[in-house]
């Protein structure tokens, strides 16, 4: 399994509209409904937003990662857009996040091996070359060949 | 240095992995080992072992959630949230070597926990693997042990054939559900031994093995191998799992090697075991004993008083004890009833000596065999002599032994005191349903046995 099984082109934007943070987080939203594996938008948005409550999700390094573990969700997905201004995301380290990986994890699921893509995900997140390389990314394309690297 | 670290986030999906990411990254840059478990969705990965804790200078927990600090009671312990995991990874790695880290001294109950965990992996695993057995099959023993012994207390009339409760009665369904707790017995024991040793698949195996153990029938044998069997039964499926479990297996394969595979060939074994190579011995062990005690009719009723009473205690049920509880009964038939007192007598000191060992000095028992101390009494009071058997199948050498001579004793003053039974039962019941004759003497024997039995056992064992 690679991380390009729990995610697809449509998913990918090099240009979120969005200029706050809730725009964004509604914008990937409806990306993940439009790929419909939402059953419910507004239970999937309640689970984001108590993740959020709970600590933000910036990582820092100009990265976001908001996630949300739902019966609204009927498979894995991740949605990935790039907001090349940044946007505040009460990160730890205070700066703003240019990169943002939404997640949909379902509440409960066969196996673990979705699981483990993220896991490889939220590591390769860690590597700065892997960081450069993604906030650089022009097309699509490009991004998705890069979040292919990720099995 | 050497650092161990666990990393856990609420949601256990990304922060968890990126601090542990993170964590061993800046560890190899800086030239310190450091070993990162992680407590995520996926369950717990890349555990410590004890002695990983053991060895190492400090333990770090970056972690939003609870994590259970009991394991590093007496560790230089740094906890803080996951978020100084991601991005200060150098800081909590420099704190261990500028020495400002406190030691974690754990509350009490944690201190308590690392205790017994201690005590544990110190522990003689072979003796560990019985412990598990034992604990599972202490409360079968303890419900079916109590109904047969009410039934046969309340709904028994002595009969040439033992104690017999009427068919039709509710006595008798009462009796048969405590047969059913009995049943269990072996093959719990057995499958609990094996599931210490190789984890879920060999609890199948153990079972099975266990059952056949107990069942004579499956190798022509009159009687089973007993508990004794079944501790063999449950250690040779235990590690025959534990070993196809290291078979280098191709990976399309592996899913069903626990389910399928390994219980499988497992069971086959112990089976073939029993079938094939203990199952004869057996058969010729009991007949070669019979043998002897016809011979021994003629010689000294001393000789055949202690060697009967040392029978029956021996493996409780198993063959030994059923070759001399049938010898008894057959001389009852033959117009001798004096061998059958002296067997009744030496029937019921196992558990009852057990029941007053526990009694006498609690801290040689763990409360679950305090417990099987009491009921044990009651089994003991109805001549049900398997209700020692949780206590010598935890600690044979040192129970088996004791009440061994208990059951010599009492036999032997049974025996002096030509002590009659008419009916192949044992224990005070058959006293109080007036088949003994001579029952002063029937007691004193019993009382002498059973308190010399529970001494040596409390002198031999050691504080829990």
């Amino acid at each position: 399994m690679k991380l390009t099984d729990l995610t697809n082109r449509e998913l990918i934007s090099t240009e979120l509209k969005g200029s706050t943070q809730k725009e964004i987080i509604d914008e990937m939203i409806e990306k993940l409904d439009g790929v419909g594996v939402l059953k419910s938008k507004r239970k999937f948005r309640k689970a984001i937003e108590k993740r959020e409550e709970e600590g933000s999700t910036g990582i820092g390094f100009g990265i976001a990662i908001p996630h949300g573990k739902s019966k609204a969700v009927t498979s894995p997905q991740v949605a990935f857009g790039i907001k090349r201004e940044g946007v505040d995301w009460k990160s730890a380290d205070g700066s703003l996040a240019k990169l943002i990986f939404m997640i949909a994890v379902p509440e409960e699921s066969a196996g673990n091996e979705h699981l483990k893509i993220l896991q490889m995900l939220s590591r390769k997140l860690m590597n700065e070359e892997f960081r450069e390389s993604l906030i650089h990314v022009q097309t699509t394309d490009d991004a998705y060949k890069l979040l292919e690297e990720i099995e | 240095m050497k650092l161990l670290a666990i990393t856990s986030c609420p949601n256990g999906i990304a922060h968890t992995y990126m601090a542990a990411e993170n964590l061993q990254k800046t560890a190899e840059k800086l030239g310190v080992s450091i070993k990162v478990e992680t407590q995520g969705s996926i369950g717990v990965e890349n555990e410590f072992t004890a002695d990983e804790i053991e060895a190492a200078d400090g333990i770090i927990i970056a972690a939003d959630k609870t994590v259970d600090k009991s394991r590093f009671v007496g560790k230089r312990l740094f906890e803080t949230g996951v978020q100084d995991g991601i991005h200060k990874a150098e800081d909590l790695i420099k704190r261990f070597e500028t020495g400002n880290v406190p030691v974690y001294k754990g509350d009490h109950q944690s201190t308590i926990n690392k205790l017994k965990e201690e005590r544990k992996s110190k522990q003689n695993p072979v003796y560990r693997h019985l412990m598990n057995g034992v604990s599972y099959m202490i409360p079968f023993v303890v419900v079916g042990g109590l109904l047969i012994a009410l039934a046969l207390a309340l709904g028994g009339e002595p009969t040439d054939t033992g104690l017999a409760i009427p068919e039709g009665s509710m006595w008798n369904k009462v009796l048969s559900v405590g047969a059913a707790g009995f049943t269990f017995m072996v093959p719990i024991l057995a499958g609990f031994i094996a599931m210490s040793i190789a984890d879920r698949p060999g609890l199948a195996p153990g079972m099975i093995g266990g059952y056949i153990a107990a069942n004579g029938s499956f190798y022509d044998s009159e009687a089973g191998a007993g508990f004794l069997g079944g501790i063999l039964a449950g250690f040779v499926a235990g590690y025959v799992a534990k070993w196809i479990k290291t078979w280098p297996i191709p990976k399309m394969l592996q899913p069903i090697m626990p389910i399928l595979v390994i219980p499988l060939l497992a069971s086959l074994a112990v089976a073939s075991l029993f079938i094939f190579i203990v199952g004869a011995p057996i058969a010729s062990l009991m007949d070669g004993l019979t043998a002897f005690l016809n011979g021994m009719q003629g010689a000294s009723s001393i000789v055949l008083a202690l060697l009967l009473g040392a029978m029956i205690s021996f493996d409780m049920g198993g063959p030994v004890n059923k070759v001399a509880f049938l010898f008894g009964a057959s001389m009852i038939g033959a117009g001798n009833t004096e061998v059958m007192g002296a067997i009744a007598a030496a029937i019921c000191v196992p558990p009852l000596a057990m029941g007053v060992a526990t009694l006498l000095n609690k801290k040689k028992y763990e409360e679950a065999e305090q417990e099987a101390g009491k009921a044990a009494l009651a089994m003991g009071l109805v001549g049900i002599t398997e209700g020692a058997i949780p206590f010598a199948a935890k600690d044979p050498l040192r129970v088996i032994p004791s009440i061994m001579v208990g059951s010599m004793l009492a036999s032997v003053i049974a025996m002096l005191g030509n002590v009659g039974n008419n009916v192949p039962h044992g224990g005070p019941v058959v006293a109080v349903l007036g088949a003994i004759t001579n029952p002063v003497m029937y007691f004193i024997g019993i009382l002498a046995g059973v308190f010399v039995a529970a001494f040596m056992v409390n002198v031999l064992k050691k504080n829990v």
